[in-house]
């Protein structure tokens, strides 16, 4: 999350609402990328993944550990924390969550399914944070930035870095919107979500389709977590909190709909920006009480319908 | 007066009309038929009733009262209760425990004692207790009390169904297809026990789809279509109305 | 709620583990540390608890460290700031958090399913960081010096046992209100709307009334336990009840058996308490083990250790008394708990 040293400040000119901005978009963006994942997992497989924050984090670790120590390439790190994120996240998915869905299938309601593999998420968890911790220890570290440059627009000093951000995620956006909607694996995998036992007599495979999605799902979070790292710092516990902002946008923009999910990202990166300059630590507060008021006067979010 | 009166009743489910202006009487102690092909509107009719839609326009007045806005709950309390086209049950529980459980609002001892469970208050409770067993043995279900609801062949959970509905005591009972899935001898023997329930002074409606159980079944029938009435009458009547076998067989079957 | 036993043996078995319970600080009295041990896993267990009420009505609820939160605040801050002294506290502690309870959950409560989960959350949220932000609580660095209760009679509250003893009686007392309301028409009433909302419905039952009255009664007891907390450890802060409170909260009952609305939770809390207390001696490694603890605990005791535990037919009323009274005898006495 990005955190300012300055705040309280009043002061509202073009240069700053401009940088704001672009904080916000930025941060808007990454929230997505960890939001898409989240939301793609639990759409597809039912599984609500509490370990998300942990593959964003190992992610940033992954970058940490290529461009950082390694001094690799910037985009081949990015590559190669998505790759390993991405298998962390397969074998993840069968040690653990393909068993506890072949276990528990067809046994209870549905809340019961998706406590049961939330629980077991949990201790998923667990394991890849203190694995982190005792591959990494428990020091920050801090990376060099990959865009270094700052560009001069109008008189205001954008950084590059932030502004790279936002092109990924614009992006990331429209290729998941050809992924998911213009290429046969991604109707396969909607239909999967809809209805799984309809999809099987169409001849999709809904575990294929579940394992893909769990595997994208996680590289989405490694990937956010990989370009956040040289902005900002690595430590253990950056993916404590991920997950709960990450839900709050879920559910904000909406469960049903993509379209909510970018939006909410983005209303909140901008709300978490702005915020913060004019309020300081309050607007995180705000935050929170706004979407549950959101929430509590209309159920489905900006844009979508309520999952139940 | 009728027992309960449906006016002008309508639900548009965005631009669809399920239900559309209509009217309809139930008289005490009837038997009536609610029959129509698949789609007519016969269940939203049973879900704006009981108080699981809320309708866009029109009334639904029981026993002179108006219930249109009623909760579910509320309604059931009012005395009219209901079984579902599927079968729903407590499917983990026990049938007695299901039947037990639809006794709720049958508790005449405020809540709070009954938290402290007084001697009043569990005196009630074996009273209702054996009011379950009445009603389980009126339907033939005693010797499977034990046994849970989930586990039970089709037939015996329709009668389950109705036993449940049973329990609340209700002066109108609402029947969504009570004998589909049934072969011949279990259907007769529901529709006996239909009968039976009837003589206990519980007025009926009826949504189905076998003709046969229709015609022997029913005082009177009503016939919907893309949510409208099309037909009202005797059975016999009303079987041979032109627009109801066009209704069913399509246009052009009807001699 | 299904007990493992039925009839006059379930009293036994009741009066021996009470036994066990009444007796074993007094078996360990040179180790402070295992009394705390068990006194974390007393209020864990009430905790687990308050998540299964919710459950058996057909909630699922991540708010609940909110409530535990609010007690404890309240409960610090009547004793602090109004000079009351705590057995005041404690109960308007409880009746605070049960009137927020009721003002949240009277609007949380209309739209149960998964909404309700992310709101209960975001509650826990709020309150988190509500009372972090505002100088009024404490702020990020908490309340500290909080009094110990005043004492009663000859008994003080200055070494853990006291604390025990006094955790024993109100669990034993929301195990009793609990266990009423589950035996009567409120909790049959529950547990319908939690099998089927619409059926419970057509049978006069008031799904919104009766879910709000478990939130209420829930939320209460989760305070109960906070304003315990904050006076027996003397500090509250705004970490201890972060988001991931709750979710461990839901857990225990997960673990134990989500249908054992009150011996599910405390087999649940009773692992997880207690699990890392014997992993301390592989510190770098415990986080791991009890991931993988609870991974393993899912899937191969499905229902919860409870749940499949009563489906093995050895598990007769007799050899489990017996074999409880042979495990509280071993467990309790072993070396390594006084590390």
């Amino acid at each position: 999350m990005f955190k300012y040293n300055v705040y309280g400040s009043c002061e509202v000119n073009a240069q700053l609402a401009l940088q704001l901005v672009v904080n916000g978009l930025s941060a808007g963006m990454l929230y997505l990328l960890v939001v898409f994942g989240i939301d793609l997992i639990l759409r597809s497989t039912k599984i609500l993944n509490f370990a998300h924050g942990q593959f964003y984090m190992i992610g940033a670790y992954m970058c940490f550990l290529t461009y950082g120590v390694l001094h690799m390439n910037y985009f081949l790190s990015l590559v190669i924390a998505c790759l390993a994120v991405a298998t962390l996240g397969a074998l993840s998915y069968l040690g653990i969550f393909n068993f506890v869905q072949k276990r528990f299938a067809g046994v209870g309601s549905v809340s019961f399914r998706l406590l049961v593999s939330a629980t077991s998420s949990v201790g998923l968890m667990m394991i890849l944070q203190q694995g982190i911790i005792l591959l990494f220890g428990t020091t920050t570290h801090g990376l060099p930035s990959a865009f270094p440059q700052t560009i001069t627009w109008d008189g205001v000093q954008l950084r590059a870095e932030r502004l790279v951000v936002i092109l990924l995620g614009v992006m990331f956006c429209f290729g998941l919107y050809w992924l998911l909607f213009r290429t046969r694996m991604g109707k396969a995998a909607r239909s999967v979500s809809f209805d799984a036992e309809a999809s099987s007599l169409q001849g999709i495979n809904a575990s294929v389709v579940y394992l893909l999605s769990f595997i994208i799902g996680c590289a989405l979070a490694g990937f956010a977590g990989a370009v956040i790292a040289p902005i900002f710092v690595v430590t253990p516990v950056m993916g404590h909190s991920i997950i709960f902002l990450a839900l709050m946008v879920l559910v904000a923009g909406g469960i049903g709909s993509y379209k909510g999910a970018i939006l909410g990202a983005v209303l909140v990166g901008l709300f978490t920006s702005f915020g913060y300059q004019f309020l300081g630590g309050v607007s995180h507060m705000l935050l929170f009480v706004s979407v549950m008021l959101l929430l509590i006067f209309r159920p489905g979010g900006i844009l979508g319908e309520a999952l139940d | 007066m009728a027992l309960l009166e449906i006016r002008s009743l309508g639900k548009y489910f965005g631009g669809l009309a399920a239900v559309r202006d209509l009217d309809l009487d139930v008289f005490n102690l009837e038997i009536l038929g609610l029959i129509g092909p698949n789609g007519a509107g016969k269940t939203t009719l049973f879900n704006l009733v009981t108080g699981f839609h809320s309708p866009s326009s029109g009334t639904v007045i029981f026993k002179g009262e108006d219930i249109t806005s009623l909760r579910p709950d509320q309604i059931a309390r009012k005395g009219i209760g209901r079984t579902f086209q599927a079968s729903t049950l407590f499917m983990q529980r026990t049938v007695f425990d299901n039947v037990f459980f639809g006794s709720h609002k049958h508790y005449r001892q405020p809540e709070w004692k009954a938290l402290l469970h007084t001697p009043a208050v569990r005196k009630e409770e074996s009273a209702i207790k054996q009011r379950v067993m009445e009603i389980l043995e009126f339907m033939g279900l005693a010797s499977l009390k034990d046994k849970l609801a989930g586990n039970l062949p089709h037939g015996y959970q329709r009668a389950l169904g109705l036993c449940i509905a049973l329990a609340t005591e209700p002066e109108l009972l609402l029947l969504d297809e009570p004998v589909t899935g049934m072969n011949p001898t279990e259907t007769s023997a529901l529709l006996e026990l239909i009968r039976k329930i009837r003589d206990r002074g519980i007025t009926i409606v009826v949504v189905e789809h076998n003709m046969g159980v229709v015609m022997s079944l029913c005082d009177r029938l009503a016939v919907l279509n893309y949510g409208q009435k099309i037909a009202e009458g005797a059975p016999e009547e009303v079987k041979e109305n032109k627009q109801v076998i066009e209704a069913y067989l399509g246009k052009g079957s009807s001699r | 709620m299904k007990l493992l036993t039925e009839g006059k043996s379930k009293l036994a078995l009741l009066g021996s583990v009470a036994v066990i319970l009444i007796v074993f600080p007094l078996l360990v009295a040179g180790k402070p540390f295992t009394i705390n041990i068990c006194i974390l896993a007393g209020i864990s267990i009430i905790l687990g608890m308050t998540f299964s009420m919710l459950f058996s009505a057909g909630l699922i609820s991540l708010g609940c460290a909110a409530f535990y939160a609010i007690g404890a605040y309240a409960s610090a801050l009547l004793t602090m700031k109004l000079g009351l002294n705590f057995w005041l506290a404690l109960p308007l502690a409880i009746i605070i958090t049960g009137a927020v309870a009721l003002a949240i959950g009277s609007m949380l409560v209309r739209n149960p399913g998964f909404s309700f989960v992310v709101l209960t959350l975001l509650f826990a949220l709020v309150v988190a960081e509500v009372v972090g932000q505002l100088g009024f609580f404490g702020g990020w660095g908490g309340i500290i010096d909080i009094p110990r209760p005043d004492p009663i009679g000859p008994i003080e509250f200055s070494s853990n046992i006291s604390y025990y003893y006094l955790l024993l009686f109100l669990l034993a007392l929301v195990v009793t209100v609990f266990y009423a309301l589950y035996t009567s028409r409120v909790g049959r009433a529950w547990r319908a709307i939690k099998l089927s909302a619409s059926l419970a419905q057509t049978l006069g039952i008031n799904a919104y009334r009766y879910r709000l009255l478990a939130f209420v009664v829930a939320s209460s007891a989760a305070g109960l336990a906070g304003s315990f907390y904050a006076h027996y450890y003397q500090t509250v802060i705004p970490s201890t009840f972060s988001g991931w409170v709750s979710i461990y909260i839901q857990l225990y009952a997960v673990l134990g058996g989500l249908e054992f609305y009150i011996l599910g939770p405390a087999v649940g809390a009773v692992i997880m308490t207690f699990a890392p207390e014997f992993l301390r001696v592989i510190k770098e490694f415990e986080p791991l083990i009890m991931g993988a603890l609870l991974l393993a605990i899912i899937l191969f005791f499905p229902g919860g250790i409870l749940g499949t535990l009563q489906k093995l037919p050895r598990f007769s009323l007799a050899s489990i008394s017996a074999r409880m009274k042979r495990i509280a005898k071993g467990v309790f006495t072993r070396d390594n708990l006084t590390k």
